[in-house]
This record gives C-alpha cells, structure tokens and sequence, in this order.
C-alpha cells in the first residue's frame, strides 16, 4: 500500500487536483455537430411530398418515400402530420418537396419565414438532437391515436391550437394535462420534447416513455420551484434543460440527489 | 461519478479508518485537553498538542500555521469549522478579546456580524460534515465548499458546492445567468467534479439564536452539463451492443473518411447502420453465388 502523507495534504493550498483536458467543450462540440452528418447528407433523388397547412402550422404528408417518417411526424386519422420543427428539418437535408394551398412548391426560404418568436430555437434543439439520432417527438402530444389511447402520463391528440381538423374529438382524452406545446406555461420553463434514444425497433403506435424530457425557459435560469412542478408533472423521466445561444445548444439537468452517509 | 482515489488501496484504507472515527477521536482528544480557541476577526486560532495535530489534519480542521513555537503548534480554522467543533462537537471553547468562553447565543451573533450569510454557510457545512463528508473551502474552484469522502490525501473530491439561500433574491444572485451556471459547471468539471447546489429553505423567522438551525433544511441538486454525443454512444437500444459500437465506430471512421475525400453520404441518418448491414448482406450473397457458381462450373 502507497504511504500517505497525511500532514502536507491538509494544507488546503497545496489540493494537487487532477486537471482534465477540456476535450468534452468548444473543439470538439465543433467537429461533432457542423462537421455532423447534416453537412454531407446528399439529397434524396426521392424527396418525401407534403402539404403545408397554415391553419394549423404543419405539415400533411402527401407522398411518403424513405425511412424518415419512421420517427418523425404524428398520426391522425390515418395521415402523416409534420411539426414546423420536423418539416424544417427534412426540408434542410433536402428529403421533403414542399407545397403550399396553391400547389406551388415552398423554398426553404419561404419556410424559415415561418418560424416566428421563440420557434427558432426551439428549431436548433430539435435538429441537435435528431441529427445524432435521437428520436425527438412533441412533449404531451401522442404519436398516433393508439399511442393516446394507452396509459402514458400527459399525453393528448392535441397537435396545435387550432388543431380542430387534426383531432379525432371522439377519442380525445379529457383527462389529458398538458396542453399544445405552444401555449404559454405559468412558469418560465416548460418541457417541449420527449426524446427517445436511437431505436431501430421504435414504433408510434407504442413508443414508450421518452428517456428524457427536454425543457426550454423563456429567459434565464430555471428556478427551483420550476423544475419542482416540472418533475411533478413529468414523474420519473429524467429532465434536461437546454439553452440556446449563438447557435449553440447545450443541456443541464438538475437532478435532486441525497448525499449518502458516509461511514 | 464514482469516487476517485489516488492510490491502490486508498478505498480500503479509508474503509478501515472511517471519518466518523477520526472525528470522534479529536473531539475526545480536545475535550480531555479542555481546547480554547481565540477569535480572530474571521478565523479562530487555537493551540494544540503535538499529538492533536495529527487528529486535526487527519480530520481535516483547520491549517496549521507554522511557528517557531517548540510546545505548541498552531492551527487557524474557519468560522463554520470552529463554530461545528464548538457548538455540534461541544470540544472548543472559543474566547475573544475578553478572554472569556463565549456561549453559543453570542458566538452565533459574533459568527453572523463577521459573515452575514453564516446561518445558511453553516447549515451546509454541518449537513455535509455530520454525514462524515470532508467539507474544505472551495475557493480555489470558484465555489463554496468542496466535499470529500475521505480525507484529500486519500481521494480526489467529489463536489463543489454552493450554497444557495431561499429568499427574494433567490440563491443570492449566484447562478443567475446561463453563462454563470457554464462558467461554474465548466471548472467544476475541468476539475472532475460535480457541482452540488445546496438549497437552504427556512421555515420560521429570526436568526437570533443557533437553534434556529433545526428549522432550515437542505435539498441538495447536482447540475451537470448533459452531452447527447455522449449519452448517445453509451446507450444503444434494439440491437447488440458490440455490433452496435462496431457500427458506430466506423460510422465515425467513415464520416472522417468521408470528410478527408469530400464524398458523399448515402441518405439516411439510423441508415448508416443499416447501409452496412445492407452491404455486408450483399457481399455475403455475393460471395454464395461466387461460390456456388464456381462449384456449378466445377461439375
């Protein structure tokens, strides 16, 4: 056993603390994400067709090609729904051929126009997550209507405020807590997506509870009695908090921990 | 985070010598020695035995000041430490200019007017302290405390603390920006460790006495930066794991690839994976009717 020199390590001053290179921050959060899949996608020869829906803010899926929809985009009525989020993302690496009321086709220009307020970022947390293959879906909102109808906590068919078309209003859950992610909670923070880890055997008629829950807050800080309620709302998912700045995404959690009694 | 210990044998030695044992010897020790501690703006210096030193640094209370002085080693200690061997070990007295025992009402006060947050800072370090964690000043990573599971010599600490007070202005102005909660996460973590925030909630008013102590609690949250890169690559659903990692690896060796020759990906972001099972299906079936072919041949 290795002699311990038990009266120069009390100092304090002299606390010879391990000093790790910073290889988890900026360099390589770089080479991870713009370097990252996105940039060297080519474009699909075979573009996925969808029409926007301004009433509702999404996007119907007309024509389906490829493996995407697997993980992206909720299921009514037998129909394939993108979020803004969802719709920017395909449109980005090119996989979604756009087109609005008239029949003419949407540029990404046109679309970027769309995402108004606080959307945008709510836009780089989803394409961050997506792109490292996570599967991002809208927190509270169900992934089809045998997903709403199972017992997952907060969970409703509601997609958008005005939503009416969308919802089967027959089997809409009364009971359900958590409204359209785009109403304003009470609080500052409020959760936005469930994400699931990469899954290759996901399926939106039974996900599953989302490994994480992803919250965004309005300006600074969450504040303890935010992430209280959240946790209460969210029950036992772990919950990650994301910020957003300069095109940067990064994500804390909070998680309340007893520290054991030692010996 | 699993505790990291400097050396082989170091989590057995420190499992043989528990902390609530070495502090249980000092406060007899100081007790049978009738300790006296003189305070000294914001510190208490006290004098000890020879062999009294040992359990001080063993301990991990206060720094010894190096003095000419043949009988009597010295030693500072800082509020929250004199006051917890005074006033939850009852082992100090602690006397100021008067050179008179304060008793634990005037002490606390004395305590407050040299440090105002002091009620909250002491309820912390007692929390930590009276679950036998080493609890040293965390000065020099930017934060309050820092805690140990054993004695610094032994293991490296697992927590940079930080107090955090209820009130009006919630936790005292700290971490109140998202580049206040980067910075300190960042050297916690530069650091390896863990930044804890203790919470302080009082129910009841008044800090006139130390018994008011009984009425705050401690909720304690680590806050950690979250890597999705990294959580990614450390969970894999759905498939087998070594087949898994074996595809993520040369996903990453192909990506490099792919950038250093500037080629184009086949589409599809869970594709890749698939991409390869596909090819390595194909070269199989490839290799059948090579083989297969070439035995028709033969025949």
């Amino acid at each position: 056993m290795e002699a311990v020199d038990w009266e120069n390590s009390s100092g304090g001053s002299s606390d010879t603390e391990a000093y790790l290179q910073d290889t988890k921050y900026e360099d390589d959060e770089e080479l991870h994400f713009t370097s990252g899949f996105i940039s060297k996608l080519q474009f699909r020869k075979d573009k996925s067709r969808a029409h926007w829906i301004n009433e509702i803010g999404m996007a119907e899926v007309v024509e389906n090609k490829g493996k995407l929809w697997r993980t992206m985009g909720v299921v009514r009525s037998g129909k394939i729904y993108y979020s803004i989020e969802e719709t920017l993302f395909l449109m980005e690496i090119g996989a979604l051929l756009l087109l609005d009321d008239n029949g003419t086709s949407l540029s990404l220009n046109d679309i970027y126009a769309k995402v108004s307020g606080g959307s945008w970022e709510l836009f780089e947390v989803y394409r961050h997550l997506k792109s490292l293959g996570y599967i991002v879906g809208q927190h509270g909102i169900a992934w089809s209507i045998k997903d709403a109808k199972s017992n997952r906590p907060s969970v409703s068919l509601q997609c958008s405020p005005q939503s009416s078309e969308v919802v089967d209003l027959e089997s809409e859950d009364e009971s359900s807590i958590v409204g359209p992610f785009n109403n304003m909670h009470i609080n500052e923070a409020r959760p936005v997506f469930d994400v699931y880890l990469p899954n290759s055997k996901f399926r939106k008629s039974s996900p599953g509870d989302p490994s994480f829950v992803i919250c965004l807050t309005r300006g600074d800080l969450p504040s303890i009695a935010d992430i209280e309620v959240l946790e209460r709302q969210c029950g036992a998912i772990p919950l990650r908090f994301c910020h957003v700045e300069y095109g940067r995404v990064s994500f804390f959690s909070f998680d309340e921990v007893e520290l054991p009694i030692l010996p | 985070m699993e505790p990291r210990w400097k050396g082989k044998g170091f989590k057995a030695k420190a499992l043989a010598e528990p902390m609530s044992k070495i502090v249980s010897q000092l406060q007899s020790s100081l007790i049978q020695s009738d300790a006296q501690g003189l305070l000294a703006g914001c510190t208490v210096l006290i004098a000890v035995k020879p062999e009294q030193t040992d359990l001080l640094d063993h301990s991990c209370f206060g720094k010894r000041i190096v003095t000419a002085e043949k009988d009597n080693e010295w030693f500072q200690l800082g509020l929250e430490e004199a006051f917890y061997l005074c006033f939850s070990l009852k082992c100090l007295k602690i006397v100021g200019d008067d050179k008179c025992p304060k008793d634990d009402v005037e002490l606390w006060q004395c305590m407050i007017s040299r440090k105002p947050n002091f009620p909250d800072f002491y309820k912390a370090y007692s929390h930590l302290r009276m679950k036998n964690w080493v609890v040293k000043s965390g000065l020099n990573y930017g934060v309050d405390f820092v805690a140990y599971r054993h004695h610094p010599s032994l293991v490296h600490s697992e927590y940079a603390v930080l107090v955090l007070s209820e009130g009006e202005d919630e936790g005292n102005g700290r971490l109140r920006l998202w580049s206040d909660l980067h910075c300190t996460t960042r050297v916690s973590g530069s650091v390896v460790k863990t930044l804890l925030v203790l919470r302080i909630t009082k129910t009841g008013n008044g800090v006139a006495s130390p018994s008011c102590l009984e009425k705050y609690t401690v909720v304690g949250r680590t806050i950690r930066r979250w890597h999705p890169e990294q959580c990614r690559e450390d969970n894999v659903i759905g498939e087998n794991r070594t087949k898994q990692q074996e595809a993520l690896g040369k996903a990453s060796l192909k990506t490099k690839f792919t950038q250093k020759h500037d080629l184009k990906l086949k589409p599809g972001l869970v594709g890749i994976e698939r991409g390869f099972s596909l090819v390595s299906i194909s070269l199989v079936f490839a290799l059948i009717s090579f083989i297969v072919s070439r035995w028709f041949w033969s025949n």
